[in-house]
C-alpha cells in the first residue's frame, strides 16, 4: 500500500532526501504563483480531517481563520503529544521534520501568517533537534525568511518547548503557554481560529495533520482521495505499543480492517491467553470486545459501536486483565491530570477514584457503583475543555461490557480469578 | 461509614487548602477529640471549590461554605447537636449538593 507519511525505510528522511522526493516544489510553486486561495482549495477539497483525536475537517478550520479580519494570524504545530501511549507525533517530528515543516509553511501560507510555531514537548530531545535543524536546512535554502522567492511574503518559524501535562497538549492551552504563561485550557467559545494567539485567529493543528499537508498540495486533492474511504480519505498512524508482539506506530488507509493492524502489523498479543478486550483511541474512548477486530479503521465505524478512534493509540488486553483495575487506572489518570480550574471536573475526577477504588476493595455496595453515572452526568459539559467528558467512555462502557468484573469485586474485594 | 457517627467531612483539595482548610480541619479535630461519636475526616472534592472552605455533616445533611476560623465554635456546637449556622448555608448550587448526598448516601466515604 502506498504510504504518504513513513515513506524512508532506512531511518530519518534527510533534507536532501525529501528534496529527492519533491519536498518543497509544492512551497515554492504556491508561493510564487501567489494565490493562498488554491491551497486553501485543495486542501478543503482533499477532506483531509484532523489527527490530534477531534477528526474536525482541517480545510473548514483553516477556513475561519481565513475569514477573521485581522492584522495578524498564526499557526501552531502541535507536537505536545501528550496522550499516553502514543508515539506517532515524536516519530514524525524525529524522522520527518521536513514534512512537518513544510506542511506548518503551506498552512501558514494559506491562511496569511507570516509566523508560525512548533509546540513541542519539552522531552522530545531529539524530536527538537531534528526539527530546529529541519528550519536552520529551510533557512539556508531560501524557503523561509523574507520576502521569499523575490515575492513580498515572509514566514518565520519558530520552536517552543512545550510542558509535558496532559492538558498542555490542548490546543487553547497551548496559546497560553506560548504566550508565557501556565499551560491551562481557555473556556470556549471562542475558538482559537477566530480568537487565539494574543487574541489573533490562529490555526492550531496536530503535527501529523500537517505531515499530510505537502502531499496533497503536491498531487491534489483528487489523488489523496483514492486513499482511505469518501468520509475519512488519506492514512492514519496508530500506535500500538503495550502487550503485542511487534509494538510500533503503523500508517495504514482509513478503511483497513482492525484485524489487520492487530494481527499483521502487531503481530497479536505477546500473551499466549486469548483477546479479550480492545481500547482503540486511548484512555478517553470506549473499551470494546474482540469482536470489533472485524470493524473498519474509520470514526463512524467506531463512533457507531460505542468508542473512538482518537489519535489512535490502541491498546490490546488479555483474558486474565482485570477491567476493573485498568478503568480505576484510568480514572487516576484523569484525577491526576485535571487542571484544577473547573470545580465540576475536579469533583467528578476525585469522585470516580474514589468510588472506583472503594469497588475495588469490596467497600462498595451496588447503589454506590451506580452513582458513577450520576456523577459523569453531572458533571457534562461543565469544563473549558474536554477532559471532563474523558472519563465517561472508558467506564460505562467497562461497566456495560464487563460487568461481571465490577461484581466480582463487590462480593469478593479481589479481582477475579 | 458507621451508622450513629457524626462526620464532618473538610475538604483538603487544592482550592479549599488555599483558603485554610488545613487549619480548619485541625481545629475541628481537637475541638471535637471529645465526641467519642463524632468523626473529622478529610474530603475531596465537594465541587464547590469557588465557594470553599467547604464542610459537610452527614447524616445531617448539612453544608457549610465559605467557613473561617471564627465559624468553628459555631459549627462545633452544631456538630455537638445545637442550632444549624445558617449564615453558613448559602450559596452552594443546589444540584451539586443533591449529588453530594446521595454520593454519600450510597455509601462513598
Amino acid at each position: 500500500m502506498e504510504r504518504i507519511l513513513l515513506t524512508s525505510d532506512s531511518g530519518p528522511e534527510s533534507f536532501a532526501a525529501y528534496l529527492a522526493q519533491g519536498g518543497y516544489r509544492a512551497w515554492q510553486r504556491v508561493v510564487r504563483e501567489g494565490k493562498p486561495e488554491v491551497v486553501l482549495a485543495e486542501v478543503q477539497a482533499s477532506g483531509l480531517r484532523g489527527r490530534g483525536g477531534a477528526a474536525f475537517p482541517v480545510g473548514r478550520k483553516w477556513q475561519f481563520a481565513v475569514e477573521t479580519p485581522a492584522e495578524r494570524k498564526y499557526v501552531v504545530a502541535n507536537g505536545g503529544e501528550d496522550e499516553p501511549g502514543s508515539h506517532k507525533d515524536r516519530l514524525l517530528m524525529e524522522h520527518y521534520p521536513h514534512k512537518v515543516l513544510e506542511g506548518l509553511m503551506l498552512a501558514s501560507y494559506a491562511i496569511g501568517a507570516r509566523e508560525a510555531f512548533l509546540y513541542v514537548n519539552r522531552e522530545f530531545t531529539e524530536a527538537i533537534a531534528s526539527l530546529e535543524r529541519a528550519i536552520a536546512e529551510a533557512q539556508e535554502a531560501g524557503y523561509l525568511g523574507e520576502r521569499l522567492f523575490g515575492t513580498d511574503y515572509s514566514l518565520t518559524v519558530r520552536l517552543h518547548r512545550a510542558p509535558t501535562t496532559y492538558v498542555a497538549g490542548e490546543d487553547s492551552a497551548a496559546l497560553e503557554s506560548l504566550e508565557g504563561k501556565e499551560a491551562l485550557p481557555r473556556q470556549k467559545p471562542p475558538y482559537p481560529a477566530t480568537h487565539g494567539l494574543y487574541g489573533m485567529p490562529t490555526v492550531v493543528n496536530n503535527v501529523e495533520t500537517l505531515a499530510n499537508v505537502p502531499a496533497i498540495v503536491a498531487r491534489g486533492a483528487a489523488w489523496y482521495r483514492t486513499i482511505g474511504t469518501p468520509d475519512c480519505p488519506g492514512t492514519m498512524l496508530f500506535t500500538t505499543m503495550e502487550r503485542v508482539r511487534r509494538p510500533g506506530v503503523y500508517e495504514l488507509p482509513f478503511g483497513t480492517p482492525l484485524r489487520y493492524l492487530y494481527e499483521e502489523c502487531a503481530g497479536g498479543l505477546a500473551d499466549p491467553r486469548p483477546l479479550r478486550a480492545i481500547l482503540p483511541g486511548g484512555p478517553s474512548s470506549g473499551f470494546l470486545k474482540p469482536d470489533a477486530l472485524d470493524l473498519p479503521l474509520e470514526y463512524q465505524a467506531f463512533r457507531e459501536a460505542g468508542s473512538a478512534l482518537g489519535c489512535g493509540v490502541m491498546t490490546f488486553y488479555p483474558e486474565g486483565t482485570c477491567l476493573v483495575e485498568e478503568v480505576l487506572r484510568i480514572a487516576e489518570f484523569f484525577a491526576a491530570e485535571s487542571c484544577g480550574q473547573c470545580p465540576a471536573c475536579q469533583m467528578e475526577t476525585q469522585q470516580l477514584v474514589r468510588i472506583l477504588q472503594q469497588v475495588r476493595d469490596g467497600k462498595a455496595s451496588a447503589a454506590l457503583l451506580g452513582t458513577v453515572d450520576r456523577v459523569i452526568q453531572f458533571a457534562r459539559g461543565k469544563g473549558f475543555c474536554s477532559l471532563i467528558n474523558m472519563p465517561a467512555p472508558p467506564i460505562q462502557s467497562a461497566l456495560r461490557l464487563f460487568p461481571e468484573d465490577f461484581q466480582y469485586h463487590l462480593e469478593h474485594g479481589t479481582c477475579p480469578p | 461509614m458507621e451508622t450513629e457517627k457524626h462526620y464532618v467531612l473538610v475538604c483538603q483539595n487544592v482550592d479549599c487548602l488555599s483558603r485554610g482548610a488545613d487549619k480548619l480541619i485541625r481545629q475541628l479535630q481537637e475541638r471535637l477529640a471529645d465526641c467519642p461519636t463524632c468523626e473529622v475526616k478529610p474530603y475531596m472534592c465537594f465541587g464547590a471549590c469557588q465557594d470553599g472552605p467547604n464542610i459537610v455533616l452527614y447524616p445531617e445533611r448539612v453544608w457549610y461554605a465559605g467557613v473561617k476560623e471564627s465559624d468553628i465554635e459555631d459549627i462545633v456546637q452544631s456538630v455537638k447537636g445545637g442550632p444549624r449556622v445558617a449564615r453558613l448555608e448559602e450559596g452552594v448550587d443546589p444540584s451539586l449538593k443533591a449529588l453530594i448526598f446521595e454520593l454519600l448516601d450510597a455509601g462513598l466515604f
